[in-house]
């Protein structure tokens, strides 16, 4: 590998721009490019962001300058290209969920081990500072062992990319964003889910799309109880929240991204509410490494320079995505369902 | 400078020292080289905690090769230790308040304009990653022309008695009104690129009856263009909060207003040995002291101005100087009659 990482972005949505804005401020990275389905789009896309259309995935993958391929297109793809990308000798980053199905997700772990590639699923949380704290606080044994955790994730539907709501596509609400938290609690818990009971319901007063609110309880082999709502049906005025409240044998750490923020602006059109790492960073100008995307990136970098193993490989997304699978067919059976899940 | 950048610390009374010491043990290529400091118990200790030399007489320390000196002794001893770190022609980094007196200020910036060196002042919001950002959007006019600035900087009471000096008039230069007018009265100026022409001050009585210096305040100010400051900086926060004090400012604009809080980045943490245990906050943001140390040594490095000079401390003298006259008189004082 030459001194600078090549990377080769693929998706023009959301997580396509805001991970091409945070890969630019890593020092030694260069977006060769992107690739999305719709080629005017592509263009257009790359124009703005002053890198290369790529007209084919394929050509993307024949360019042996690339390193990296960074998979941000809708879930349903993730696998498909994720495999095909590890086959050509690229290292991957795809976002969360890595795949829909248990089987994809092994096939993707098997393409990863047989190519000897790096592979990380893009579990964000894990890099944001409030987060990032909550885990030091965990590990200096603050609150003693913990009994119980609860977490909350909703806003409104994701109205700018409607494939969300087509179940088939993102797996749902209980899938595509609960995980986050599922991650997160499984991280903490340094223990194994063992069994899941879920109720994913679908927002009578939405016309958004089906499965929108989930709620899902899980316990883990060490008895530890956790407790996930993920929301997509929340009224449009309703910002986008994160709550976690982790109690323990010594006491209790709470974080809610709701609660008083360093920056709050009020003009005469809205009101925005900034805590520093919702803000894109700027290095130099802004000193302090705030945005999460520019962690998790580093992150990954850091792990192929110095051939190490994501903190989130194919086989620890695969266990968040396992018990988040068997949420959807709790719910389905109106039983909890033991993990592991048959393949 | 040196290969490695070789740091002296001239008096290590205010608290920030360790910070500033701390800071420079994690930014790669420095050395914190030894210590003066009249309290020799003090010395000794500080030396003890960074493994490094505690000298007994400042010429000791200012004759190993430094290349910059970290000021935090008492306020009253700053024009003594720039003084005669300029004449080794040492950079410098100075606690706030510069002087304790507008003459021995202006004597600095005089000083100062003469030598070659940089000269820094510890205003220390303007290395903040929030108070940053809300410059920013302000230069973006986003706000319109901003109107009105209120800000609060106030303090835990119990703090500033944990050092003696803080609340010896001789040593301190004054209580509250000269500790903590200077934050906000720098990121006002810092904000509005303008100059404070007004000053009016109450005084209140103290919430502390054992001190016998002030320990809470309200000053407001009137700025060239119009502009109104407003600034909070008493010790007057009670155990038991949250945090040690805060910074914030509600920022009035045409367009749009803006409040900040600068330390609000905090997860909560909720201990079990009484029901009545309170919550208090584990703080996860920006570590502005780092970032200012680490400038310090990049604008020696880069041959650049400081973010904050010693012109900016000489104005930070003067509104809290003005303070102290207006409120004596019990009227506004104008800057330019001092």
């Amino acid at each position: 590998m030459a001194d600078k990482i090549h990377v080769a972005v693929l998706g023009y949505g959301f997580m396509g721009s805001t991970h091409i804005d945070a890969w630019q401020m890593i020092n030694g990275c260069i977006v060769k490019g992107v690739w999305g389905r719709d080629f005017s789009k592509t263009k257009q896309f790359a124009a703005e962001k002053g890198i290369r259309a790529f007209p084919s995935l394929n050509e993307i993958l024949d360019d042996r300058e690339i390193d990296v391929v960074d998979i941000c297109t809708p879930t349903y793809t993730h696998a498909e290209y994720a495999v095909q990308a590890l086959k050509a000798g690229k290292h991957v980053i795809v976002e969360k969920p890595m795949a829909l199905s248990l089987r994809d997700a092994d096939r993707t772990i098997h393409a990863a081990d047989k190519s000897g590639m790096k592979l990380m699923v893009a579990h964000v949380l894990r890099f944001f500072p409030d987060y990032m704290q909550v885990k030091k606080m965990v590990e200096e044994e603050k609150i003693g062992e913990i009994c119980q955790a609860r977490a909350f994730r909703g806003g409104p539907f994701p109205a700018w990319s409607p494939w969300f709501g087509d179940v088939v596509k993102s797996g749902g609400v209980a899938v595509d964003t609960a995980i986050h938290d599922v991650d997160f609690i499984t991280w903490i818990s340094s223990s194994t889910a063992h069994r899941v009971y879920a109720k994913i319901t679908r927002n009578v007063n939405s016309d958004s799309s089906k499965y929108d609110i989930a709620v899902i309880n899980i316990r883990y082999g060490d008895g530890l109880i956790a407790f996930i709502e993920a929301s997509w049906a929340h009224p449009p005025s309703f910002p986008f929240t994160m709550k976690l409240e982790l109690d323990g044998t010594k006491g209790v750490i709470a974080l809610d991204n709701q609660s008083p923020v360093p920056i709050s602006l009020y003009t005469k059109d809205a009101n925005h509410r900034y805590a520093p790492e919702s803000l894109p960073w700027k290095p130099m100008i802004h000193p302090f490494p705030l945005d999460p995307f520019y962690r998790e990136l580093s992150h990954f970098v850091d792990c192929i320079r110095r051939d190490e193993n994501p903190m989130t490989d194919g086989r620890v997304s695969r266990r968040s995505l396992e018990i988040c699978l068997a949420a959807v067919k709790s719910s389905e059976i109106g039983k909890p369902v033991n993990l592991p899940l048959e393949v | 400078m040196n290969a490695t950048f070789r740091v002296g610390f001239l008096g290590v009374a205010h608290f920030h020292a360790e910070s500033y010491a701390k800071a420079l043990k994690k930014i790669p290529g420095c050395e914190i080289v030894g210590v003066y400091e009249e309290d020799t118990a003090l010395g000794k200790r500080f030396g003890e905690e960074f493994k490094i030399e505690c000298y007994r007489s400042i010429s000791e320390l200012l004759d190993k090769n430094l290349d910059a000196v970290i000021i935090t002794s008492e306020n009253s001893k700053h024009h003594e230790h720039i003084v005669q770190a300029l004449d080794n022609d040492l950079h410098i980094l100075c606690e706030k308040p510069m002087t304790i007196n507008i003459r021995d200020a202006e004597d600095v910036v005089s000083r100062v304009s003469k030598k070659g060196v940089k000269f820094q002042m510890c205003y220390v919001m303007r290395y903040h990653t929030v108070s940053i950002l809300v410059k920013e959007l302000i230069d973006s006019g986003i706000l319109g022309k901003p109107i009105l600035m209120v800000g609060t900087n106030k303090l835990n009471r119990a703090l500033p008695l944990l050092r003696n000096w803080f609340t010896n008039l001789s040593l301190s230069g004054g209580g509250a009104v000269m500790d903590h007018t200077v934050h906000l009265a720098d990121l006002m100026r810092w904000y509005t690129e303008d100059e404070v022409v007004e000053v009016y001050t109450e005084i209140g009585k103290n919430v502390n009856k054992a001190i016998s210096v002030e320990d809470n305040f309200f000053t407001t100010v009137r700025f060239g263009s119009g502009l109104i400051g407003h600034i909070d900086g008493s010790w007057t926060y009670a155990s038991g909060f949250y945090t040690w004090g805060d910074v914030t400012m509600e920022i009035i604009g045409t367009d749009g207003a803006i409040l900040m809080d600068a330390f609000r980045q905090n997860v909560y943490l909720i201990g079990d040995k009484h029901p009545g245990d309170r919550l208090s906050w584990s703080y996860y943001g920006c570590d502005p002291d780092l970032e200012m140390v680490r400038d310090f040594k990049r604008c020696i490095q880069e041959d650049k101005p400081p973010r904050a000079t010693a012109k900016d401390g000489l104005e930070g003298v003067r509104i809290s100087l003005a303070s102290y006259e207006s409120s004596k008189r019990g009227e506004p004082v104008q800057l330019h009659q001092l």
